[in-house]
């Protein structure tokens, strides 16, 4: 499957056949159609907030009051939260920051393709614009979220210094892997309508056994085990990056890298082979 | 068909075909049930099924040609210009089309609710294959087009069917298309917006855009495409002559009548002169009245008619039809209507003709047909040849020298607009 057009002919050629589209072509898809993907994720984010008073604000206002609840609970009842070298508040704000960013973008990249059925149906443009609509709406309020930790760190006692630069490479890290993980529940959820349910439940489960709450040296041993989770490494990052916790482990972060290139590399593969067959079940 | 005055390649039978499929077949699953256990079951269970929406399909359209697709509900129409829009991969066989295509699928070209129509408009635009910047050149022209006036800022999710229709073919006729891909857009939208695409899309069709059109509207598909496709069960079941075309279609309505059942009825059809006598041998510009008594086995709101007047040999001599797309009466299961069309025969050449007849739903279905209604001869108009009465009149040297004892048409049709007296001197 084949359609571009060569230098010396300006007519756009469109050819189909069974085959699927070749990487190149895939790639080139997504890249003519960039101006589409920024019109629709910044529509997506004023529709979101467009009536209430407070807009943006809300969408951290609520993990933020969610973290308070969780900083609460876990020092006082818990006990998590003495006998740390950092802020437990600030770890705990810091970890909020890139699930609340992942959970959401990947919820809302997994329905998707599905939802705009409506689009779809009529005129051709890659499908992976719309599961990565989400991430990118949602740019902006990770923006947000991460100024506010900046104004509140000072505020749970912690000095913000040159660590807070590893933000920048955690939050790319962030974003890479919530688009690869929607890309690929967008395009299954295709033919699987189940998996919404089971995306909710396993993000309902997901916050407790990543190191967000709790620092892994709290469960001993039994901590390196989170290290198989890929947020782990990203939370990790940004907590270091924020209240100096020790770092994530080598494996996390290699753990994180790695399933975000795999799931790259699968959600490129599924693409270009269903891109155009997605519409049959719509 | 040329028009040098345009940028667009004019039509050129020559030039690589803007359309080619290559034995294009598309196969889908047919689904009832689809879960994640059953697909984790091997070979997906019993409820699965094959269905070939599409079979073996060789088709190639010229650039600057307009082709008509019709057939059937389910017949694959809609398939066949979804794999053309690009939006559907053939299972087999390979189709290439040449040049930016702007797809009018259903209603609308794909519009996002929760956008406004300014915004929708720019999205269509970077959909279809404009820059930014070349949006916002033809942005006037659009929403004058579509006539949408005040509500252009306002969310699409807020607007009628009329102006969502509007909107979508205004900006898929705006964007220059190279193939414009139309599905059943007349369905939608009052008459005169009706016309006004109708006359757009000829205005493209002159300037050289190649144009598939899908309609259940046959008079539609008459007036704009020379050349139409019959589909049937996803196959080819005729490509040539739109009047050929749509006598194949009325044949396969009829052949099939018991196992296709629309619930609608033609009781009885005749055919006659104003003294109340079955008309048979009848004169030039006769005035003639053909009526025919429907009965509604379930509730048709707002039904229609078509009105043709076919020729021996199948070509079609005239046709009109009822307005589209109004409720203007809702009938009950169980009623009757009678149906009564007024017309005067003034068919040139003459020879023998007969009245041919659908009854429609109000989006031009054709619900019920009868190909073959009453028939009549007409004498030939003195030295006119052909199925049309032109009234030509031709001058050597501003010498009239018309055989024009055609004359005679007044003596029976006193109210025609033919001059009264010495015609010819009018008309030089």
């Amino acid at each position: 499957m084949r359609s571009d057009a060569s230098a010396a002919d300006p007519t756009p050629v469109l050819r189909l056949d069974h085959r699927p589209a070749t990487l190149g072509n895939w790639l080139g898809g997504l890249w003519r159609f960039r101006g589409v993907l920024i019109a629709l994720a910044r529509k997506d984010f004023q529709v979101r907030y467009k009536r209430a008073t407070l807009g943006v604000l809300w969408s951290v206002a609520l993990p933020l009051l969610q973290s308070i609840v969780l900083v609460f609970i876990f020092s006082r009842v818990g006990g998590f939260g003495s006998g740390h070298s950092f802020s437990y508040a600030g770890f705990v704000l810091a970890g909020m920051v890139p699930w609340v960013f992942v959970s959401t973008s990947i919820i809302a990249s997994t329905t998707s393709i599905v939802d705009a059925s409506g689009l779809t149906d009529k005129v051709w443009f890659p499908r992976a614009i719309l599961a990565l609509v989400p991430p990118c709406a949602n740019l902006l309020l990770l923006a947000t979220a991460t100024a506010i930790l900046l104004v509140e760190l000072p505020l749970v006692g912690v000095t913000p210094n040159v660590r807070l630069l590893l933000l920048v490479p955690a939050a790319a890290l962030a974003v890479l892997f919530a688009s690869s993980v929607g890309l690929v529940l967008a395009a299954l959820y295709v033919y699987f309508r189940d998996l919404k349910f089971m995306v909710a439940a396993v993000i309902l489960v997901w916050l407790y056994v990543t190191p967000i709450v709790y620092p892994a040296s709290a469960l001993g041993s039994a901590g390196r085990w989170l290290d198989l989770n890929p947020l782990t490494g990203i939370v990790g990052l940004f907590q270091t990056a924020a209240v100096g916790a020790p770092g994530p482990s080598a494996r996390a972060v290699v753990v994180s890298l790695g399933s975000t290139a795999v799931l790259m590399v699968a959600a490129a593969a599924i693409h270009r082979r269903y891109d155009r067959l997605f519409v049959d079940l719509l | 068909m040329t028009d040098p005055g345009t940028t667009h390649t004019a039509w050129n039978p020559t030039a690589a075909p803007a359309i080619k499929l290559d034995r294009v077949s598309k196969r889908y699953w047919k689904i009832e049930e689809r879960s994640l256990l059953r697909s984790l079951t091997p070979f997906g269970g019993p409820n699965r099924r094959l269905l070939w929406a599409i079979q073996n399909v060789d088709l190639e359209v010229a650039t600057g040609e307009t082709v008509g697709i019709i057939g059937r509900n389910g017949a694959g129409k809609t398939t066949l210009l979804r794999m053309l829009a690009g939006v559907s991969q053939p299972t087999e066989g390979s189709l290439t089309i040449r040049g930016r295509i702007a797809p009018l699928l259903s209603v609308g070209v794909g519009f996002h609710p929760e956008m406004t129509g300014r915004e929708n408009v720019v999205v269509n635009g970077l959909l279809l294959g404009l820059t930014k910047s070349q949006v916002k050149a033809r942005f006037d022209e659009i929403v004058a087009f579509a006539g949408l006036g005040d509500f252009v800022d306002t969310p699409v999710k807020f607007y009628s069917s009329g102006m969502f229709m509007r909107l979508g073919f205004s900006v898929a006729v705006n964007v220059d298309p190279d193939v414009l891909l139309v599905d059943e857009v007349l369905a939608v939208g009052d008459v005169a917006f009706q016309l006004r695409c109708l006359n757009r899309m000829r205005d493209l069709q002159r300037s050289g855009t190649t144009i598939l059109f899908v309609s259940h509207a046959l008079h539609a598909v008459h007036l704009l495409c020379p050349r139409t496709i019959l589909l049937e069960q996803g196959r080819v079941a005729f490509d040539g002559p739109t009047e050929s075309a749509i006598a194949h279609f009325h044949r396969l309505l009829q052949s099939d009548d018991e196992s296709y059942d629309a619930g609608v009825r033609i009781l009885h059809q005749e055919l006659l002169r104003a003294d109340g006598t079955p008309a048979g041998n009848v004169e030039q510009g006769q005035p003639l009245t053909y009526s025919m008594s429907v009965r509604f086995d379930r509730p048709i709101d707002g039904p229609g008619v078509n009105f043709r007047v076919v020729g021996e040999d199948g070509t079609l001599a005239y046709s009109m039809q009822t307005v589209i797309g109004e409720r203007w009466r809702a009938y009950q299961a169980g009623d009757e209507a009678t149906v009564r069309v007024a017309f005067r025969p003034r068919l040139g050449g003459g020879g023998s003709f007969h009245v041919s007849v659908d009854v429609t739903d109000r989006l031009t279905t054709v619900l019920a047909t009868a190909p073959n209604g009453p028939a009549f001869y007409v004498p030939p108009l003195y030295g006119v040849g052909g199925p049309a009465d032109l009234e030509a009149s031709i001058a050597i040297d501003g010498e009239n020298r018309t055989d024009f004892r055609w004359a005679r048409l007044e003596d029976v049709a006193p109210s025609a607009q033919a001059p009264q007296g010495s015609p010819p001197q009018g008309r030089q």
